[in-house]
């Protein structure tokens, strides 16, 4: 049967390939032609100059083995968004109703994010004639994991939008960026609803015929917990009795962005990017590094109490808030990241110390991961600069 | 003995290495010269298409360098010359006859070879057509004989195991060799012989003259690679190179006053059947090495090594440098959803596929398996590069016109090895580039010349 399916298959895409050829009436459309196709059958190309012979890797199998990492924290997300959304609606917390709740609110979301962000896609690669590239399948499933569950989906088409087309394609596309996309997208929304995107009212989706429940449940996400306490004592009680354990907030079991509450998800995405070798463990081990090692220094020199964060266990840095998934899925992107060995230890540990930094220093914006990332984007470029121009001078000059 | 470890490169994992049997291939009626494969050579022919040739007669020089002369490899009657792209000579075949004769040159004793001059040692080489042999770093063309270098490195053995093995064509040729290696003291003060043990042996009856030990995965055995691991200053770069067959050729030559014509060839297909080596002759037809195989138009000939060879085809014929023939299989299936199957029987360097796992070999195919697409940074190239080019940085340079960034990049230490090409994602043609960036540079510093 399966034999037969691929046979029909085969013959479906050679007969409409003529359409799309050079004398064919929709030749405009032959990007969009070769990406479906390219979905269902891996071309035959004989590679055209030496070596003869080919990994058998490419960047869809690549990008593939990205959306297989960001499997655990999505299907986290989905549970975690469902309990929530049900908890504070009080409706019965049935595994079957807390799967559809969660459906119901993650997918949209996801599905406007891929509609729209591929129609910014095919509509650059059909106008500068070249084929679409995979590396959005990733974007378009990163960035709706990073937004609260409540955002309108007019904002996440808007988002993923500017993501696409200042983030990405007017640089010349993928490849060429400077700024992670999909961070691009978020850092857009942030600053320009913040009212959607931040506050305590944001975190968990409710519906409309929610009753006396919601007051419950609504509630600040930890990091804001820590910055609104009014008694700066003991933040680590303070964040326990409103029900962050350390525990909590490693499973990522609280209201919060879709897909990045869980460290422990994240920690077993890193783990198949790692052993796949797509993503660095340079990156994400020198972030985690970076910000646990600023964290507790800080802890040490501080004498005032500044701000709650700075006197905190380093731990709570590294599962509260969205760090596990930034440092994972978001500052790995090799495009926007550094792609020198050395470099990577750096930008990683950067982006922990700044991600640490913002957090405690600036009150008014309890998360900073994102901030830190695409900060350190734009300082990728010189860390391959110094790196290449250090290996360069060990080289022994053969002109 | 200096002993030289090699950690970058690529452990092959490709099924079909020739196994250590011999068998002879005759030339059935025809061999050919073929000169386009020689880089920076512009022939003049010195025949013409129903000459009669000896073994050893001259079929053209080098216009460039007139004293640079090519023999022909087989005695008989010029039958056809053919051109390639812009009046290429492509090949020169020649008709052989039943009785094949030689053409002699004066015969050197060992206590002549000590004393000779270098100059006059040169022009007999380039007399009897043994000069092409010798090759130079870092353009890979036929070593300046006006130059003096800083050390010859002969290679003994390769890391890609499809080449031929040097403990067979070493065997019962040791004396040649060691004259081979006597001539080669004559033109550089130091010779380096470098050693590359196809699998690890107690015994080794080169164990008296190696200099150098190599260890390491594919292009470990490259002299490119052992000099760029090895060299102390810029002065080596120059440096000269020959294969150890080679060099039994020219002791061949100078102690027996004929052009050595013999080959041993390693010849895979990919089964284990086929796979061996053949003890066969210069510039034969890719078809007589294969007699049994008769329907090939699903399969591709592949010249000179799986990873840095060029695409044959049946009817032409072995390269004078050439000593691996590969037949592969052609690209001719695409394959439904390809990039998320596991991959069991998938070739890749990387660790994205089930097979990764396994060190057991697997068939090959000339498939691209996947489209070009811009490069991501992923830094795959930089981590197998046997020499640290960092060939992202240097392919963007040369894209940018930045030669001289390109050049601080490391561009002339490429070996040309092909694994920048064969480990990338987006299908970037990286060596093709690279190599495509020195000979342009070669050209431009030696216009006036």
């Amino acid at each position: 049967m399966f034999n037969q399916f691929e046979k029909n298959l085969r013959r479906l895409f050679e007969k409409n390939s003529i359409h799309f050829s050079e004398n064919g009436k929709f030749y405009k459309f032959r990007p969009l032609f070769e990406a479906v196709e390219t979905i269902f059958f891996t071309p035959a190309i004989p590679a055209g100059c030496p070596p003869f012979v080919r990994d058998g890797i490419d960047l869809k199998r690549f990008m593939s083995i990205v959306l297989l990492a960001l499997m655990p924290p999505l299907f986290f997300g989905i549970y975690n968004t469902g309990y929530h959304s049900l908890a504070a609606s009080g409706i019965e917390l049935h595994f079957l109703n807390i799967i559809i709740s969660g459906l119901l609110t993650v997918m949209p979301l996801i599905i406007v994010s891929y509609a729209a962000g591929f129609f910014w896609e095919i509509l650059f690669a059909v106008i500068r004639k070249h084929p679409i590239s995979e590396g959005f399948l990733v974007t378009g499933l990163l960035f709706p994991m990073t937004l609260p569950p409540t955002v309108p989906l007019w904002q996440v088409a808007v988002g993923i939008s500017f993501g696409v087309v200042i983030g990405k394609e007017v640089f010349g596309g993928t490849g060429r960026n400077i700024f992670n996309p999909a961070l691009t997208a978020r850092a857009f929304l942030f600053f320009a609803y913040p009212a959607k995107m931040s506050g305590d009212r944001v975190w968990v989706a409710v519906s409309d015929t929610a009753s006396t429940a919601i007051s419950a449940v609504t509630g600040a996400t930890p990091l804001a917990v820590a910055a609104l306490s009014p008694s700066f004592d003991n933040i680590e009680s303070m964040l326990q009795s409103a029900g962050f354990t350390l525990s909590t907030l490693f499973i990522g079991h609280y209201p919060g962005s879709v897909g990045g509450t869980s460290a422990l998800c994240c920690l077993m995405g890193a783990l198949i990017l790692i052993i796949t070798g797509v993503a660095s463990y340079r990156i994400i081990i020198g972030g985690v590094a970076g910000l646990l090692l600023t964290s507790f220094l800080l802890g040490i020199v501080s004498t005032a109490p500044l701000n709650p964060w700075i006197d905190i266990n380093p731990l709570y840095h590294l599962a509260a808030g969205g760090f596990a998934f930034g440092i994972v899925y978001m500052a790995t992107d090799p495009v926007s990241g550094p792609g020198t060995n050395t470099s990577k230890w750096f930008y990683g540990f950067f982006i922990g110390m700044m991600t640490v930094l913002i957090r405690i220093f600036n009150p008014a914006y309890p998360e900073g991961v994102m901030m830190a990332i695409l900060f350190m984007n734009l300082f990728a470029p010189l860390f391959d600069f110094i790196e290449i121009r250090m290996h360069v001078s060990k080289r022994i000059v053969n002109v | 003995m200096k002993t030289v470890k090699i950690k970058k490169g690529w452990q092959f994992k490709i099924a079909g290495k020739p196994s250590h049997r011999i068998e002879n291939r005759p030339a059935i009626t025809h061999v050919a010269f073929v000169p386009d494969q020689i880089p920076f050579v512009k022939p003049r022919l010195m025949v013409q298409v129903g000459d009669k040739v000896k073994i050893g007669s001259i079929l053209f020089e080098d216009k460039k360098r007139p004293g640079l002369k090519f023999l022909s490899p087989g005695c008989g009657k010029i039958s056809d010359v053919t051109f390639g792209p812009r009046r290429v000579i492509h090949e020169i075949v020649i008709a052989l006859d039943n009785d094949e004769r030689f053409k002699t040159f004066e015969i050197l004793t060992e206590p002549v070879l000590e004393q000779i001059e270098r100059k006059l040692l040169i022009d007999r080489l380039m007399n009897g057509g043994m000069w092409p042999f010798v090759r130079q770093l870092p353009f890979r063309q036929i070593a300046d004989p006006d130059s003096l270098p800083n050390a010859v490195w002969v290679s003994l053995g390769s890391a890609d195991p499809f080449q031929p093995s040097a403990h067979i064509y070493l065997k019962g040729q040791t004396d040649f060799f060691e004259f081979g290696i006597k001539a080669l003291r004559r033109l550089a003060d130091t010779v380096n012989i470098c050693r590359y043990n196809e699998t690890p042996v107690k015994s080794d009856s080169t164990a008296n003259y190696v200099t150098h030990r190599l260890f390491g995965k594919y292009p470990a055995s490259d002299p490119g690679v052992v000099l760029y691991h090895t060299k102390k200053n810029a002065a080596e770069n120059r440096d000269w190179y020959i294969d150890g067959q080679d060099v039994i050729q020219l002791g061949k030559f100078l102690k027996t006053g004929a052009y050595p014509i013999d080959r041993m060839v390693s010849f895979s297909d990919g089964s284990f059947e086929n796979s061996c080596h053949l003890k066969t002759r210069m510039g034969i037809r890719l078809k007589d090495l294969a007699p049994g195989i008769i329907n090939d138009h699903r399969k591709r000939w592949v010249v000179g090594g799986v990873l840095s060879g060029y695409t044959s085809i049946r009817d032409d014929f072995l390269d004078l440098h050439q000593t691996s023939v590969m037949l592969m299989d052609e690209s001719h299936e695409s394959e439904l959803f390809g990039f998320v199957r596991p991959g069991f029987k998938k070739l890749s360097n990387s660790r994205s596929v089930i097979s990764a796992f396994s060190s057991a070999p697997l068939p090959i195919n000339s498939d691209m398996h996947g489209e070009q697409r811009p490069c991501i940074n992923c830094g795959y190239c930089a981590k197998i590069c046997p020499v640290d080019i960092m060939p992202q940085y240097t392919f963007k340079s040369i894209y940018a016109d930045e030669i001289e960034e390109a050049l601080a990049c490391g561009l002339l230490d490429c070996v040309e090895c092909g694994l920048c090409s064969f480990v990338c994602p987006s299908k970037i043609e990286l060596t093709d580039f690279l190599v495509d960036a020195k000979h342009r540079y070669h050209k431009e510093i030696n216009q006036g010349v």
